[in-house]
């Protein structure tokens, strides 16, 4: 006998919670916070991408009517805030002091008592530069007589390189190479993954409020991750952080690009502490694109050492990334180039060994992980344009290839080249769905006759496996802080339930989905729980939502807290009922006693004896706290397959059909898996057809707003069909991997796959993204192809 | 950006060179010109509006003439900044007689543009560039040959 009122546990899409403020236009965005005597800041930016400051004068811009202040570096020097640690162990100027390194670098904050005589202000300021040689290609910065970008760290990195990194067994690769150039195949490969930015709708900003009575500061931050900055503000501000309170209210869309700390936050704070009023500062589009946290950016060469007949025996990377003038990019401190390892993707690799160069250039820091787990995006672009170079070069089926090579099911868990274990998987099943759906054999055909007849249409496959989930936390951090996350519990006497978690949502659910968790471990509606995060002086210490993180980890902390409730329920329950423990039985929402199923009591009824009719031996009240830290990461994955057509008279391509087949274990909502899917297979769309951050020899920055810098709208999203196949994750609480991220990562490749897959019996064997009409026409050109 | 070009004015060197020599004068045929003011021996600020697309600027350039061979060669360098914005320039003019009523100009103009003009503008630099050429030869001309119908005049 289930309780009625259990409804919408998990696998049920049940409606989101948050759309009920989002579709009525009551959400309530940092921009949207107004404080009574509230100023605004604004930021003097470099236009030189390299050059000396030879002198800042603001005397004019404190004439401006309006204009409070001009904080310029030396201020900040003069405070010991000047310079601030980024998450990968450099530092970057906050206002720059002598030098800027890239082309809208902080250069001074104007504060005023509106935004446009902020904006009047930061004209008014003059600065006087001596420009420098600038360094935009990341080959250069490596030559001998390159310019030192970063003479401030002189001492300890005398050259443009920031680190080199290698893992995997480079003897093993070697030897398998040999034997493939003698009795097998080696396939080569240079491609380039272009700088691309997460261009969230909603730009970086914040409202800083220091009391000066109380001595607390609250800062409202359209942030993923506010304990941390909470915790990043103590240290290097050195308030004490318990008169620290970061809220981040609703996001408008982060994928990795509100996960660091920029200047300007630091500025709105120092303004405030200074003024003792509060002082938003809130980003324009351009600054955004600009200057805040890129991705990608990484030129690779990749290699394949294969027998005749196709079965993978090694892998080879090496790979140049380009982290512009600061090393910002958001990783754990052990994997400076995140969890790249997960290159060999779901193919069943004896050996491989990757190298990752990091260099500095005169282009904005970043290298953050754009709806990706820390770098997993470029892995898994390298591997499924590999393995669809080997299927070229040997004349094989780029399906068929795939399933000789996949790690087979049984395998799991399956330890990697090198050196992860994979969780669970059955990359088989996966692709023989998205190929059945699609009826494969039959395009082959239609395509077969399409050439025939001289017109253009590709096949594209991508059957990606992912590595998202951090922790554990003895092995990732954020700023040293280890990679656990955490739920609070509290039911009340009714039986209804606030629950707090520490991860913070952008926009993937969260009040649904950890409602959904709790509502099912409990056995009641969800109807009946709120969910609320973001907000450091309420929460639980969280490390924040990004790399897909949140359902691995703060979910299962969800679970797990539920479950200390229903233990606890459990004991009042034997209590009530006079019988022991071991007598009960769990039916969802009700313990009964075991064989008399008549007898029992609800969890609603629980909760009100808790604090009512408590055992004399247990503490009144029935909350609970976890905080947890994942044995391993989980390994999502899926098989994508996209039929493009090329139109030859202009080279444009065109996505007619796209499946997508994701496997992200056990599915809390699928309507919310659903949605997180298109939008991901949308921004997956984006760099491979459109999405680049171009800059001229000077550093000047080409396509810094949405007129130039182009991201697929409605109309040119095409149509998305989904499907799934789920193999829990073995080590989660309710065997959930995580989602969001995956159709980002896996759709690009199988887009490019389908354009070279149209133009391979042309000779052509890769073509770099975005792919743009001017690209596709140009070889269309060479070839001889172009319509008249 | 690089640019260069032939003009032929019909005007004699001697007539071109006094133009060009007159700061004032020059100034006046700049597109966009609002204000110019000496600092000192060859040395001037001048204020210039430009328009690219939907972005305005106002830059104030510093201009000097490092190099002069009267009649036949001058040489203008001009550094400036507008909000947000800087632009290097310097131009290259070589006179030449055609004959005594007619000077043929050939000249080479250097442009480095940095900030949100040229990112914003990346586009439209060059074509706006080549416009406001036009523009102020068109004018140079104009008011060189309007000079001369004045003498004739009188």
């Amino acid at each position: 006998m289930a309780t009625e009122a259990f409804k919408h546990g998990l696998g049920e899409s049940y409606k989101r919670k948050e759309d009920a403020r989002f579709i009525r236009g009551q959400g309530n965005y940092v921009d949207d916070v107004q404080l009574k005597g509230m100023l605004y800041g604004d930021i003097v930016r470099s236009p030189y991408a390299h050059a000396l400051i030879k002198s800042i004068d603001i005397s004019a811009a404190m004439q401006v009517p309006g204009v409070l202040a001009v904080i310029t570096g030396k201020d900040l020097d003069a405070a010991g805030l000047a310079w601030m640690p980024t998450l990968s162990g450099d530092t970057e100027a906050v206002l720059a002091l002598d030098r800027v390194h890239f082309q809208m670098q902080e250069v001074a904050f104007v504060v005023a008592t509106s935004r446009y005589a902020a904006a009047d202000g930061v004209a008014a300021v003059e600065v006087e530069y001596e420009p420098l040689q600038v360094v935009v290609d990341p080959k250069k910065a490596l030559a001998p007589d390159a310019p030192l970008l970063r003479p401030d760290k002189k001492d300890k990195q005398p050259t443009n390189q920031i680190y080199h990194w290698e893992t995997g067994d480079r003897a093993g690769t070697d030897a398998d190479f040999a034997e493939a150039e003698a009795n097998g195949v080696v396939v080569k490969q240079d491609m380039y993954i272009p700088r691309i930015h997460p261009a969230p709708i909603e730009t970086c900003g914040c409202v800083a409020d220091f009391n000066k009575t109380t001595g607390k500061l609250t800062v409202w931050m359209t942030s993923q991750a506010p304990h941390v900055i909470r915790t990043l503000f103590a240290i290097v501000a050195g308030l004490p952080e318990h008169r620290i309170r970061i809220i981040s209210p609703d996001v408008g869309g982060g994928f990795g690009n509100k996960v660091p700390i920029y200047p300007g936050y630091v500025c709105a704070v120092v303004a405030s502490l200074t003024t003792g009023k509060p002082v938003k500062w809130i980003e324009d589009r351009s600054e955004n694109i600009a200057s805040t946290g890129f991705a990608r950016d990484y030129h690779i060469h990749a290699e394949i050492a294969a027998d005749k007949d196709g079965t993978v025996k090694a892998l080879k990377v090496y790979t140049l990334a380009d982290h512009g003038a600061f090393n910002a990019a958001a990783q754990p401190t052990k994997f400076p180039a995140g969890l790249f390892h997960i290159c060999t993707g779901s193919y069943d690799f004896k050996h491989a060994f990757v190298e990752v160069d990091a260099v500095h250039t005169n282009k904005a820091p970043g290298g953050i992980a754009y709806r990706c787990s820390f770098r997993v995006t470029e892995a898994s672009y390298l591997i499924e344009r590999m393995m669809d170079t080997l299927a070229h070069d040997l004349g094989k089926d780029q399906a068929q290839l795939r399933l000789q090579n996949f790690i087979k099911p049984e395998a799991f868990p399956y330890r990697s080249a090198l050196d992860w274990t994979f969780d669970s998987g059955n990359y088989e099943g996966a692709l023989k769905l998205a190929m059945k759906n699609v009826d494969y054999e039959g395009l082959r055909r239609e395509q077969a006759e399409k050439r025939a007849r001289g017109e253009l249409m590709g096949i594209g496959i991508s059957s990606f496996t992912e590595i998202v989930g951090a922790g554990p936390g003895k092995h990732f951090d954020i700023a040293g802080i280890e990679m656990f996350d955490s739920c609070e519990i509290r039911v009340h006497p009714t039986g209804k339930i606030l629950a707090r978690i520490g991860v913070q949502t952008q926009g993937q659910g969260h009040e649904t989905t950890f409602a959904q968790i709790i509502a099912a471990e409990l056995g009641m509606s969800p109807d009946d729980v709120d969910v609320e995060h973001g907000d450091t002086d309420t929460a639980p210490y969280g490390l924040g939502t990004y790399a897909s993180r949140s359902t691995p980890v703060a979910g299962a902390a969800t679970a797990m807290a539920a479950r200390k409730v229903r233990d606890k329920a459990k004991k009042i329950a034997a209590y009530l009922l006079e019988v022991g423990e071991d007598d009960l039985e769990w039916e969802p929402g009700r313990f009964f006693v075991k064989g008399a199923p008549a007898k029992g009591k609800t969890i609603q009824e629980l909760a009100f004896a808790a604090y009512t009719n408590c055992p004399p031996y247990l503490e009144p009240g029935l909350e609970a706290v976890n905080y947890y830290d994942p044995p391993n990461l989980t390994y999502p994955f899926g098989s994508y397959i996209c039929v493009v057509d090329i139109d030859k008279g202009t080279g444009q391509v065109h996505v007619r059909r796209f499946m997508a087949v994701d496997d992200c274990g056990t599915i809390i909502n699928p309507m919310v898996v659903e949605g997180q899917i298109h939008g991901g297979l949308t921004q997956g769309l984006a760099p491979a057809l459109y999405e680049e951050i171009m800059f001229d020899e000077d550093g000047n920055i080409l396509n810094g707003n949405f007129q130039d810098y182009l991201i697929p709208t409605a109309m040119e999203t095409p149509h998305w069909e989904t499907d799934r196949t789920i193999t829990p994750s073995p080590h989660h609480p309710i065997g959930a991997k995580g989602v969001g991220e995956s159709p980002t990562v896996g759709a690009p490749q199988a887009i490019v796959n389908a354009v070279v897959d149209a133009l391979a019996h042309l000779g052509v064997r890769h073509i770099d993204i975005p792919i743009t009409p001017w690209k596709v026409w140009n070889i269309l050109k060479e070839k001889g192809l172009t319509a008249d | 950006m690089e640019f260069s070009g032939t003009q032929t004015i019909a005007a004699s060197v001697e007539k071109v060179w006094a133009f060009l020599l007159d700061v004032n004068k020059v100034a006046s045929c700049a597109p966009g010109f609002q204000s110019l003011e000496e600092l000192g021996e060859e040395h001037w600020k001048a204020v210039v509006g430009v328009g690219l697309g939907a972005v305005k600027a106002k830059f104030t350039l510093d201009v000097t003439r490092p190099e002069m061979q009267e009649p036949e060669r001058m040489v203008v360098k001009g550094r400036g900044k507008a909000p947000g914005s800087a632009v290097e320039l310097s131009g290259d003019m070589q006179l030449s007689a055609v004959d005594n009523e007619q000077t043929r100009m050939d000249w080479e103009a250097k442009v480095v543009v940095s900030g949100t003009i040229a990112s914003v503008g990346a586009r439209l630099l060059q074509g706006v560039a080549e416009k406001l050429t036009d523009q102020f030869f068109d004018c140079l001309k104009t008011k060189l040959q309007a000079a001369d119908a004045t003498v004739t005049a009188e």
